[in-house]
């Protein structure tokens, strides 16, 4: 917890009201390996800020394949965004890929921190802004970097998550088949 | 609800039907599975010709196959291991019997989450054959560098067959024919051997471990290949004295001739009878998972092709699984 309230206090002049609001609408969680924290066709109202281990999100296929869009460690936000701004069904799964630790948000209790202490939606800001960042790059790094050369990028964004992850959540978020993953593994070792 | 059912013993064309019947109910412990595919296995040709009705008997009419692959869409108040929106699969117990049909109940601890890297038709291609090899080779203690006689290794059970016992790090022979050697070895097996052409009974010799999944004499002649102390599994020859009395047949004894094998070689023969294990689903998820196991899949039918894929079944054809696509 003090780690988000340490985050936001560098970003934003944060009052001890806005501090006591967030802590009184946010709860610690300790997630097991395997845990599910949102899951795919079920309602979502939870936002999580991950301050240790590493979250995934994925959505599965109408044949049952799994594919993944987010790997959340240390200080990156993790929810189905596309549920909560539609308010929809979950289109994706969340799920603990190592014991984890988030702090857990109601979505609509830290909607309402907006309009109660203004000042923190500039930081939310800058978190949308860091998270479009992200994907545009995940985006174009899809469009016009090889297979290695998003392996090898991954590799250095995600230090030692191959620790954790299973081959083919590495695959289904380069958007390469295992076979490929492998071949580039043996390619890389070779060099 | 849909379902393809057995409503007499007899010739295949005459004893299935397509009816429609209410959608299960599920009690405190089980799950409610919306069936996405089905597999069938040998032991469903079996059923219908009326081969096993004392062993199963059968109440027509019954939905047929055991095989699953779906999402769970109820949970009984009892159920603690699975969520509904799960996407999980199974080989349902007997009394559950009933996986080509667009719903089944299941027993929640039988049950597991299906392996994320790989389809549904895929998933259910696995359990019954997946756990039989799993079982049956836990059975005989299979460890690193012993080596293993895995009998028709293109089958649904041998083809799962090989790859667990290369992940635990056997050495394997396998049988086949002709036409499957090329793609039986691409599965690892050290030395297949084409039955058509070559006596395996010459090439391999004192194996640590023979599992046979064929039947007649493939049990006796397992003696002959063992090293002393081995271990013969199998699960189609004759059944043992322990499997027996879990039967009900108390007296039963070991045919003589497999007794006095078993005697000469200091070798133990097992009737491997498998049962649905969720925890060994999980075991199995993870390794198809890593890609230590791939799924064998003969062909895919539609559901309302289910008694051309029981034929295809029937004609003991097919190179690894044939799976039913429901939804």
């Amino acid at each position: 917890m003090e780690e988000l309230i340490e985050k936001i206090k560098s970003s934003i002049h944060l009052s001890f009201k806005a501090e006591e609001y967030i802590r009184s609408i946010s709860k610690v969680k300790i997630v097991a390996k395997g845990a599910t924290l949102i899951r795919q066709g079920q309602p979502v109202n939870k936002i999580y800020f991950v301050t240790d281990g590493c979250l995934r999100s994925y959505c599965t296929d109408k044949n049952g394949k799994e594919h993944t869009l987010q790997l959340a460690i240390k200080n990156w936000w993790i929810s189905d965004y596309i549920a909560l701004h539609n308010n929809e069904l979950a289109t994706l799964t969340i799920e603990s890929l190592k014991e984890s630790t988030v702090i857990e948000f109601k979505a609509k209790q830290l909607e309402k921190m907006f309009t109660r202490f203004p000042e923190y939606e500039s930081f939310q800001r800058r978190i949308l802004e860091r998270h479009v960042v992200s994907l545009h790059k995940r985006i174009l790094n899809q469009l016009q970097l090889t297979a290695p050369e998003r392996y090898d990028l991954f590799l250095t964004q995600y230090p030692d998550i191959e620790k954790y992850t299973r081959n083919y959540h590495i695959a289904s978020f380069l958007g390469i088949t295992q076979e490929s993953l492998s071949r580039i593994r043996v390619e890389k070792a070779k060099k | 609800m849909k379902a393809l059912q057995i409503v007499k013993y007899g010739e295949i064309k005459d004893s299935l039907s397509f009816n429609e019947v209410s959608k299960p109910a599920i009690l405190t412990n089980d799950v409610l599975i919306e069936i996405k595919a089905a597999a069938i296995n040998p032991i469903d040709k079996s059923i219908i010709l009326g081969h096993l009705q004392a062993m199963i008997p059968i109440p027509f009419p019954r939905t047929i196959a055991y095989d699953v692959s779906g999402v769970v869409v109820e949970k009984g108040a009892e159920v603690s291991n699975l969520e509904i929106g799960d996407l999980v699969y199974a080989r349902v117990p007997q009394e559950q019997m009933g996986t080509v049909a667009e719903y089944v109940a299941v027993t929640s601890t039988v049950v597991s989450r299906k392996p994320g890297n790989i389809s549904f038709e895929e998933a259910a291609s696995i359990p019954l054959a997946g756990l039989t090899a799993l079982q049956s080779l836990e059975y005989a203690g299979i460890k690193a560098n012993d080596k293993v006689l895995i009998h028709a290794g293109s089958g649904g059970v041998g083809s799962f067959a090989i790859q667990y016992a290369k992940a635990k790090g056997a050495y394997v022979y396998t049988t086949t024919s002709t036409a499957n050697v090329a793609w039986v070895k691409a599965l690892g097996a050290d030395r297949v051997i084409d039955y058509k052409t070559e006596d395996y009974k010459t090439i391999v010799k004192d194996a640590d471990i023979v599992f046979d999944t064929l039947g007649q004499n493939y049990a006796l002649e397992a003696f002959e290949v063992i090293k002393q102390g081995g271990k013969v599994v199998s699960v189609v020859g004759p059944i043992d004295e322990e499997t027996a009395k879990m039967f009900g047949m108390a007296d039963y004894k070991l045919p003589e001739e497999l007794s006095q094998l078993c005697s000469a070689k200091e070798a133990t023969y097992k009737f491997i009878f498998m049962h649905p294990n969720g925890a060994h689903l999980e075991q199995i998820k993870s390794m198809i998972e890593e890609e230590i196991i791939k799924p064998i899949i003969d062909k895919v039918y539609p559901f309302t092709e289910s008694i051309e894929a029981i034929n295809h079944l029937a004609s003991g054809r097919a190179k690894g699984k044939i799976v039913i696509k429901i939804s």
